[in-house]
This record gives structure tokens, sequence and C-alpha cells, in this order.
């Protein structure tokens, strides 16, 4: 459709850099997106993928001297107005669709249904919104409930949303930030097929994602970010998998060999042969069969991409989400399932992912979220007894180093990221767990508690507990465990230690051999 | 009262963490916690210069004390669930048709401590159904309570043939509320002693404790061992036995009536939030609730005693009701951030949704959108 900016690329940024107060997201970044091409865009997290994206989406003020063009106009930055009407169009990880409303609703909800006098047109709506969902060779009904679709046919409809028609700002420029992330397997295949359906129309296609056998399979060419740089660009006939994982993972990590992993290798000996942490079978969601023993004093990590089951395995293992199938013993007694309390008597310890959401109850005090897995000590005479739970929350501040320091009585949500996990973390060690959880512990903290987290994981690992860290953090994983199990689809894929365990053969191991370009 | 000010204090330690916040709001004598006691002070100096030899008398702070003692006690059965994150307004419609029960049994025939103790087991049946309702088959709280009070208004008309009962004529019923201590009618006592009761539950105990963190964030209370669904059902049943006495004591103070149920359902709720703004604000606790209530009735029986208007106590309610909540609300969303109302917690829906500090007050669905937007 945009015949008369066919010459002009649909995207073109040139010398971008955006520095936040301390660090520096994006230096000095130049890429270009043709009409009609599929550009993927690679980095690991933290590269800088996400800040670049929401420079071009108007939500970042870049540092001054970058330049971004979209179908030949420059983009005024911090209005994302006026990058949706010079055309950038963005589906977000999340696709943002509300699932009980149906298809031609979610369309409407940001561009408004086709009215007659003020009222919705039925006819008009749902013939648009067939009409928008065609183009990308999609044949849905758009008075189905958006819940009843299968997890591409919802990527489509978002897809279709951010492309519908609309004549005063036509679309030049889709961004799917990681489309393929929450999609099983089996339908990679479809939204790789309505991708290059769509580039055909003349749209150019930022394509940002982890997996590499999609990047050959529908990009004409890329680009990889790695620390806010970019390492490397060109047409996709010039890369190979290996050189691509290179530019992610760069030079110096691949050589590393930290010195703290030779020493748990000598550790190992002495540590007790019989697991205490035994999962046979588990399965459920995305879950299709992992079975794993983990002994007292091991750290084991698990990685794994978005939807490759890492981030459901510890809540399916703890038994807070429902398995369906499989059995998990501790110490040789099943866990059993729905009772987080029994889990948590029988010893283990379940650090949930989400702070906010699940992890602590945000209004109540700092003493009261640390002291609630175990009431018990307290409970003398008929009475909590106050004076006792402050000095066990006071021991635990300083021995963790919160700030606010013996501020134990202000409500959890005052403390900053880090000092609520350091508080969440205080609450689990005190209750000396044989085993330990933990779902992405240090996500959004910062660097100087994610040190001290990581102190004390280790410590707790050297007195005996089994840890069991599930994070996307890769560094973090090759720097503290043993060894890291890595999922694909459901199953370990493979398992790294010693040696083996680097960030760089982590990631290696993320993509299924098959999508290997053959 | 607490403006944008405090909110701002809070935000920016939030965020810098680096100071303890809550100059304001949590210790002191700041206007926002103590905010009832002031006007307490203020509604007894206006009122005792207006019409002193009506207001500052003994009979009116006797009348005040015990007209309100079974309102008070309904405002302490919903506080239990509020606590929880979970509605109860089904209390209303469970006292009267406890307090008419234990009437109708008495006329025919039964001593008076058997119907009393017929009559709160029926009000302790209801809480079960409840909770079942609410717990197992996860309907939500507002809800099912609110299909249950009309279910037990139906149930009261089948009891009653839809017509008042004479009242009984036995006196040890009527002595069991209108006996006077120290000139107190002694459902004054009733009232203080199960808020003390109510108040070393929730403030002192595990169970309470448990509670207010099911309130504050289901999900993560029950990650950390809580048993949300024992929990909770121990809330539903606990407030409709209270409101099962209540409605008990309210027949036997004031007589048999049809409908008095229903109306001491707004001023209960009005209390309970107004009172989670006071002594300690964000928090539904005992003793602002029943601070609520007598500043209200207070407020209400001196302008009763100056202009003599009928409609005063609902007026006054209805605005005490709105701003409390507004106020609780207004306290949370100061900061930005909310989580989600959490799913597949056995606490329905809209139950414990917002776990800022200070939002509790703020309970879930008053904001009413999310009940529907969560499903």
């Amino acid at each position: 459709m945009p015949q008369e900016h066919q010459h002009h690329p649909a995207l073109e940024v040139v010398g971008l850099s955006k520095s936040f107060t301390r660090t520096r997201a994006l230096a000095d970044v130049s890429l270009s997106v043709a009409p009609g091409e599929v550009h993927a865009l690679l980095g690991q997290n933290g590269s800088g993928k996400s800040t670049l994206i929401k420079v071009i989406s108007g939500y970042h003020q870049p540092d001054p001297g970058g330049r971004v063009r979209v179908g030949a106009r420059d983009l005024p930055f911090g209005a994302p107005v006026q990058s949706y009407r010079l055309g950038c169009r963005i589906v977000q990880q999340d696709l943002g669709l509300v699932g009980n409303l149906s298809v031609l609703d979610n369309m409407a909800l940001s561009s408004g249904f086709p009215t007659i006098l003020k009222t919705i047109s039925p006819k008009r709506s749902v013939a648009q919104a067939r009409r928008d969902l065609e183009r990308l060779g999609l044949e849905i009904d758009p008075r189905a409930p958006v819940s009843s679709l299968t997890a591409s046919q919802r990527t489509g409809v978002a897809v279709a949303r951010a492309l519908r028609e609309d004549w005063s700002y036509p679309p030049r420029l889709l961004i799917l930030d990681e489309p393929t992330a929450a999609l099983p397997v089996t339908e990679v295949d479809t939204l790789l097929q309505m991708v290059t359906h769509m580039a055909a129309t003349g749209v150019g296609v930022l394509y940002v994602t982890h997996h590499l056998g999609e990047v050959f399979r529908v990009a004409n060419s890329l680009s990889v970010l790695r620390d806010g740089r970019l390492v490397g660009s060109g047409r996709v006939a010039g890369f190979d998998h290996d050189t691509i994982v290179h530019l992610l993972v760069g030079e110096e990590l691949e050589a590393e060999e930290p010195a703290t992993r030779v020493d748990r290798l000598a550790g190992v000996a002495h540590r007790s042969e019989r697991p205490i942490l035994q999962v046979e079978d588990l399965t459920g969601g995305a879950l299709a069969g992992v079975s794993l023993e983990v002994s007292p004093g091991e750290i084991v990590g698990i990685a794994g991409l978005t939807g490759s089951g890492r981030d459901e395995l510890l809540g399916r293992l703890f038994g807070s989400v429902p398995r369906a199938g499989g059995s998990v013993l501790v110490g040789g007694h099943a866990l059993p399932q729905h009772r987080p309390d029994l889990a948590i008597a029988k010893g283990v310890a379940y650090l949930a992912p989400d702070r906010k959401t699940s992890g602590g109850v945000m209004n109540m005090t700092a003493r009261e979220n640390l002291t609630m897995p175990n009431l018990r000590p307290f409970w003398k005479g008929l009475r909590l007894r106050r004076k006792l739970e402050r000095s066990r929350a006071a021991e635990w501040f300083e021995r963790l180093g919160v700030r606010p320091a013996g501020s134990f009585d202000e409500p959890l949500s005052i403390f900053s990221g880090g000092n609520q996990q350091k508080i969440l973390f205080g609450k689990w060690l005190s209750q000396q767990p044989a085993v330990f959880l933990l779902d992405e512990p240090t996500q959004g903290v910062d660097v100087g508690a994610k040190a001290d987290l990581h102190h004390e994981l280790r410590a707790a690992a050297m007195a005996g507990a089994a840890v069991v860290l599930s994070s996307s953090d890769l560094e973090e994983l090759a720097e503290l465990c043993d060894r890291v199990l890595v999922l694909l689809d459901g199953r370990i894929a493979a398992e790294l230690s010693g040696g083996e365990l680097t960030e760089a053969s982590i990631t290696r191991r993320f993509m299924p051999a098959a999508a290997l370009p053959a | 009262m607490h403006d944008g000010h405090s909110e701002q204090t809070l935000e920016m330690s939030a965020t810098a963490a680096d100071e303890p916040r809550r100059r304001f709001a949590g210790s002191g004598f700041g206007l926002d916690r103590f905010s009832g006691v002031y006007l307490w002070v203020l509604f007894i100096v206006v009122f005792g210069i207006w019409t002193p030899s009506e207001f500052l008398t003994s009979s009116t702070l006797h009348s005040v004390a015990s007209t309100q003692a079974v309102t008070g006690i309904v405002a302490l059965a919903v506080l239990i669930p509020l606590a929880g994150g979970l509605y109860d307004l089904s209390v209303g419609a469970t006292a009267n048709l406890t307090g008419m029960l234990a009437i109708t049994l008495l006329n025919h025939g039964w001593a008076v401590a058997p119907a009393i103790f017929a009559s709160v087991l029926v009000g302790i049946a209801v809480g079960l159904v409840n909770s079942v309702v609410v717990v197992s088959l996860r309907v939500n709280s507002f809800i099912a309570t609110l299909g249950m009070s009309s279910i037990l208004a139906a149930v009261l008309v089948i009891i009653t043939g839809d017509a008042s009962p004479v009242p009984p004529t036995s006196t040890a019923w009527n002595n069991l509320t209108q006996t006077t201590v120290a000139g107190f009618q002694i459902v004054v006592l009733y009232l203080i002693a199960i808020a003390v009761v109510l108040w070393w539950m929730l403030a002192h105990t595990p169970a309470g404790r448990y509670l207010y963190a099911i309130g504050g964030n289901a999900e993560a209370a029950r990650l950390s061992g809580v048993r949300v669904k024992r929990f909770s059902t121990l809330a539903l049943v606990l407030s409709s036995t209270v409101a099962g006495l209540g409605g008990v004591l309210f027949t036997s103070q004031s007589g048999p009536s049809l409908d008095f149920g229903p109306a001491l359902l707004l001023p209960a709720f009005a209390a309970a939030f107004l009172g989670s703004t006071q002594l300690l604000p964000g928090k539904f606790n005992v003793w602002g609730t029943l601070l609520a209530i007598y500043v209200l009735a207070t407020g209400v029986q001196g302008l009763e005693l100056v202009s003599g208007a009928a409609w005063l106590s609902d007026m006054f309610n209805g605005v005490a009701l709105i701003v409390a909540v507004a106020l609780s609300v207004n306290r949370g969303s100061g900061r930005v951030r909310r989580s989600r109302p959490i799913r597949g917690s056995g606490v329905p829906v809209s139950g414990p949704s917002s776990p800022e500090q200070d939002a509790p007050g703020q309970p879930p669905p008053v904001t009413s959108a999310r009940v529907t937007s969560t499903t």
C-alpha cells in the first residue's frame, strides 16, 4: 500500500544512543529496514533491544544526536502518537488482547467502531475486521471470543489490529516483540507464514526474537545487539548459527572459566550422595516430563526461553501450580499438590517470581512478612509476641543489610526492589529450608543487592540446603550453579556442569537442533 | 486531611527507601489517624454549646450508647471478612432472620436460652453456606452474600408468614438486653465484650495475621503457607455468627420487626470503612470501627436534637460511607503500583486486590469495575 514510499526505508535508525542515569542502554546504534523486508533484531536480555523499541515507539527520549526516520520522515521523540502517525505499529509480547471479548471488539478497542449516526454498525464492523484479518491470510470469525483462539491466531489478531486500515496514517513499519515466545512449537510455522505474508504487502517488519531458527526462516537481514552496541548486521545469508551465537554472547565470556566453579567442583566430593529432592516425570502446562534430582548442598540452575516450561517448573514442583502428572519427593516423602503449607512444613521454601503479585504482602510490615511462614515461635500465652518478632526481624535486617536499617515495622511497599527481595529471602532463610526453590530471585534487583543475595544463596547451600534456581539471567546461572538444566519444549534438553557451564553454552542449548540451518 | 502532602512523602521514600516514612500517618497525633476523635470532640463541643440542656445529658449518653450497640455488633461482623478481603452483605438479613426466629420460637413456648441458641446456630449455618459458595464454588463474595441476603429475606417471610409476631412476654428475654448497668443497657457491655474478643483475634492471634495477609495479597499468603480457604471460611462463619447474635440482641432490645436487618447493613459498612481510616489507617480494625459508629451516632443525635429532621441519619451514614471509601482508596492510589487481582486462590476475583500499604481500606470491588473485568 505505501507506494509513494517504496524507495525510502521503512525504518532508518542513525547513531542512536540512550543513557539512563547510570547506565548506557544504547550506544551509537544504526540500522535500516526496507519496505517488504523482515529484519531480525537479536540480543540477550539487557542488550538494549527493548530500549531501542521504546525509542522507536516514542516512549523514550534518546540522547541528542541520534536520529530515527520512518518512511523518510524524522520521528519527533517522546510522543507515541507521532510514532503511530508516521506508521509505526508495535505488537508487544503480551499482545494486549482482552480474552473474553470478541475478536471484533478487540480490534476496535484502539481504533473505535465504524458507526452510523454514532451507533455501532455491526455489519460494517464485522466486514472491516474480516478484511483486516484476511489481508494477513487469517480465516478467523470476527465474532469469536479471543479466548477460543489458538495462540498463533491470537498473535494474528494482535498483528491485524496493529495493521488495520487507517487511511490517514498508513502503517509502514511493524515491530513484533518476541511473537513466538509464548507459542507452542507446533504453531510457530503458522506465525512465520503470516509474517512473510505481511511483509509481502510492503510493510517493513522488525522482528525481535531469541530463536535463531526463526531468523533463518523468515528474516532477510538481521542486527545483533550486545551491551547496547550493534555488534553485527547484514543479510541473513551472510551468517550462520555459530557466528550469531558468537556475536550474541561475546568473545570474552566464552573463554571464561570462573574460579568459583573450580572451587565448587572441589567441594562436590564431600557432599552427601543421597538426593533430597527427587522429581520424576513432572508434567503439566508446558512441562512434558521433567525428571531431576538435587542433593543437599547443591545449587542446580534451570534455564530455558519463555515457553520452554522454565517459568512453570518451580511452581509445579512446589505444588502451588497444579501438576498433570509425575511425582515430587522431598526426603523420600511425596509433596502433595495445592498445599504450600504442607510443602513448607516438609522444609521446602519457594521464592515466587513476582514480588508484588505473589511474593510479599505489600501492605503488611516487613516484620509480618518475615514471620508469616511460621508464627509458632511467637505464639505464647495466647498472644503473638511482637517483641520476639521484632528481635527476629532485626536480626535478619542486620544480617542481610536491609535499608533503611531497623525499619522492620514499615510496610513492605516502602522498600526498594532489592531490599524487598532481601526481606523475602530472609523470610525463607529463617525457615532453614532443606530445599530452597527460587524463581527469578534477582529480577529487578540492583547490582549490590544481587551480590548480597548470591552470597546468601551460597551460604544456604553450604549449610546443606538443596537449591534450585530458575532464572533468565544466564550470568547468574553460570556463576552460581553447580550444574544447569536447560529446558526446551518442556523437557530437559541438556545438563551442563563443570567447564561446559558457560553463558554461551547455555544459549547454544536454547535452540532445538532441528532449527539449525540445514 | 491527608492530602497530596503525605502522599508525596510516601512515594518519595518508597523509591529512595532511605528514610522511614509515615511520619504523618503512623505515629504522633496526626490529624490523619485521630481525625475521628477530633471530629467527635468537635461534635460534642458544637452541640454542647448549641443545645446544652438537651445534648449534654446523661440520658443522651446512655441512649446513644445503647441504640448503637447492635449496629456496632453488626459492624464488627462485617469487619472480619473485610479484613480478609471478603464482603459479607448478608449480615443484615442474617440478623433479621435470627432475631425474628428467636421471637417466633419464644412464642411457640421455647425457653429463652434454647431459643437464642437455636437462632445463633442458624446464623452459623448461614455462614457455612456462604463459605461453601464463596470458597468452594468460588463465587465472588459480593455477589454470593448479596444473593444470600435475598434468600434469607425470603426465608424470613416463610417463617413469619409476613406478619410481625407479638412481642414475647418473657421478662428474661427483655432483660437480656435491657437490664441497666450504671445507666447503660447491658447490650453495650455485650458490644464491648465482642469487640475485645475480636480485637484479640484480629490483632493478637495467627488467625488474625493470616486474615489480614489474605486481604492484602491472597496469592502471596497462600505461597507462604497460609490456608487461604480455611481462614476465608472462618471469617465468613464468624461474621454470620456475630451477626446472628446481633439480630437476637436487636429483637430483645427493640422488639420484633420484619425489616430492621437491611437498615443495619449500611451503617455497619460505613463504620467499618470509616474505621479503617482511623487509629491504624489502612487496616480494618475493631476500635476504629467502634469509634466511627459513635462519632456518626453523636453527630446524628446532635443534629436530630437541633433540627428534628428524620432523614438525617440515612443522609449522614451514606455520606460517611462514600467519604470513608474515598479516603481509603485515595491513600492507596497515590502510588502507581497496583498488583492484579489474584486468581485461583480460593478467594474470589475481587477479593484481594491491592496490596498497597494503606490500601486495604479500599477493598476489592468498591471500584466495581474489577468485579467484572477479572473473571
